[in-house]
């Protein structure tokens, strides 16, 4: 008995890796459909915002990832588009992050069309800024002395939702996506100093570290990873991304406390002995 | 399809499960697409600053001002490049003086924009956050009560656990050790938390995998892993005997 169990501590973690492919794989192929009850009070407030916007409203769409966290954050971006488009908002999709060109244009290739939405008239997007502080600080003052053209080098002025758009007095929000720090420049440099309302869509790693300025109400509203996507994608009844990975993140959790449960089980058992 | 679409999934998928494959042992393939991933890297960034940096905000803007004579503007652009630059002095040991001017500007600008700004929304708002609920005792429900007061204890006693100006010891050492408590509540969420975001990226790259063994891209994830599985078998039962003979 006591070397058998021993010899459980000691297996192959290539097995471990193994189970957990398959886990995950096995939703993916087949989903098992696991409802998620809970909407975390972040998710609640930034659904909670954006519905309360009035019709026609601008609001800043900042997407500040890549793909190497895509997978979390691009379907909270998604879903943040369709509220916004269902809601007739006005957005302006812009990124401080380089490599986050592919997965906007993958939005702007999807999602606008679904809900009628016209470039120029309903959304813009701005081209990648290398300089965060010089851009959000010069925003404040006037937009266009930073960002004259929008991503296919056309004057931004022009555009018909721009007209009425000079610098943050007219941005109604600001939902910054990321998977890096630059929420943290959001909240400084635009949310605190002009009082703009902030909201942020973060990575699950991140998301812990946000809490203090959610309590103090710096920051509006909060979605955390792939669950709160998943959450934010079940208060707009758009299924998504998001949902369909819950299953695998389910299943995958399952198998992570069976794991410390049981090795927890053998290690006492053989200390007892 | 487009050819092109094909192809990227085929190194999409390829690339995926070279990496993955080290998870089984250490390979060629696994050495080869962390090499390219490295030297694509570096591709990328060296593009990015030639054609989304230097182009948009130093030659374009310049052609531009120079057509118009706008000394103005081309001084505007001049010094920031000239500071800019400076920085890649550091690697010629002679002038590498001349890379203090752009990290002295840099700093300056830097300290003087995040410091004010900083420490209004890190340090004073926090503590009034901190602070605000017990202004208003009275209006609180018990759960917003209980909540302020776990804030306010977690506080103390964590920056506590953090002054080191005074011995630990006595009613100070039983304050930070409470305060241990609450720090390690923030790490076990932390912790697990990081577990469901490497899940998230782990489904991510599955999701991928799977919508790449469809016909459409020509079962790419599937050839691709029985390749593998083919040269695992092959070094296992061929290769490594022909090694073992030959040595």
């Amino acid at each position: 008995m006591k070397e058998t169990l021993n010899k459980l501590l000691k297996i192959d973690r290539r097995w471990l890796f193994l189970l957990l492919t398959f886990s995950i794989l096995i939703p993916i192929i087949k989903p098992i459909g696991i409802s998620s009850k809970s909407i975390s009070s972040g998710v609640q407030d930034t659904y909670n915002f954006i519905e309360k916007l009035p019709e026609g409203s601008t609001i800043i769409l900042s997407m500040d990832y890549d793909p190497s966290t895509a997978p979390e954050l691009h379907p909270q971006s998604a879903a943040i588009l369709k509220h916004a488009f269902k809601k007739n908002l006005k957005v302006i999709i812009m990124t401080f992050l380089a490599g986050s060109g592919g997965l906007i244009d993958e939005h702007i290739r999807n999602i606008p069309q679904q809900y009628g939405k016209e470039y120029g008239k309903d959304y813009v997007v701005l081209p990648y800024m290398p300089n965060v502080l010089a851009a959000l600080t010069q925003m404040s003052s006037d937009i266009y002395a930073i960002y004259d053209k929008d991503k296919d080098d056309k004057i931004l002025k022009n555009f018909e939702m721009m007209k009425k758009i000079k610098n943050y007095k007219d941005i109604s929000a600001v939902i910054d996506i990321t998977g890096t720090a630059l929420l943290d420049s959001w909240i400084v440099f635009v949310g605190d100093k002009y009082g703009v309302p902030v909201m942020g869509g973060v990575t699950a790693i991140s998301q812990v570290g946000y809490g203090p300025y959610l309590q103090k109400k710096q920051l509006k509203g909060l979605i955390g990873g792939m669950k709160g996507a998943a959450e934010y994608e079940r208060l707009i009844s758009e299924p998504g991304k998001g949902t369909s990975g819950i299953d695998a993140l389910n299943i995958a959790h399952l198998l992570v406390i069976l794991f410390i449960i049981f090795s927890n089980i053998v290690l006492l058992i053989l200390k007892l002995s | 399809m487009e050819f092109s679409t094909i192809l990227g999934a085929w190194v999409a998928a390829g690339l995926t499960l070279f990496i993955f494959s080290f998870l089984y042992k250490d390979n060629p393939f696994f050495k080869a697409a962390e090499h390219l991933y490295i030297g694509a890297g570096l591709a990328w960034h060296i593009q990015l600053i030639i054609y989304k940096i230097i182009k948009v905000k130093v030659w374009e803007p310049m052609k531009v001002a120079w057509a118009s004579g706008n000394w103005f503007t081309i001084w505007m652009i001049i010094i920031p490049t000239i500071l800019g630059l400076s920085l890649i002095t550091q690697f010629i040991p002679r002038i590498s003086w001349l890379s203090r001017y752009g990290f002295t500007f840099m700093m300056g600008y830097s300290a003087g924009l995040a410091l004010p700004a900083g420490l209004a929304t890190d340090f004073t708002n926090q503590i009034l956050g901190t602070i605000e609920p017990f202004a208003n005792i009275v209006n609180l429900t018990p759960g917003q009560l209980i909540n302020a007061l776990i804030l306010l204890i977690g506080s103390i006693s964590v920056l506590f656990y953090f002054f080191f100006s005074i011995e630990h010891k006595g009613a100070v050492k039983k304050i930070s050790n409470f305060g241990i408590y609450f720090l390690m509540i923030y790490f076990g969420a932390s912790f697990g938390n990081t577990v469901m975001a490497r899940f998230s990226l782990l489904y991510g790259r599955f999701d991928l995998l799977v919508r790449y063994s469809n016909a459409q891209y020509f079962y790419a994830t599937n050839w691709i892993i029985v390749g593998l599985v083919i040269y695992f078998l092959l070094e296992k039962f061929v290769l490594n005997k022909v090694i073992a003979k030959n040595s």
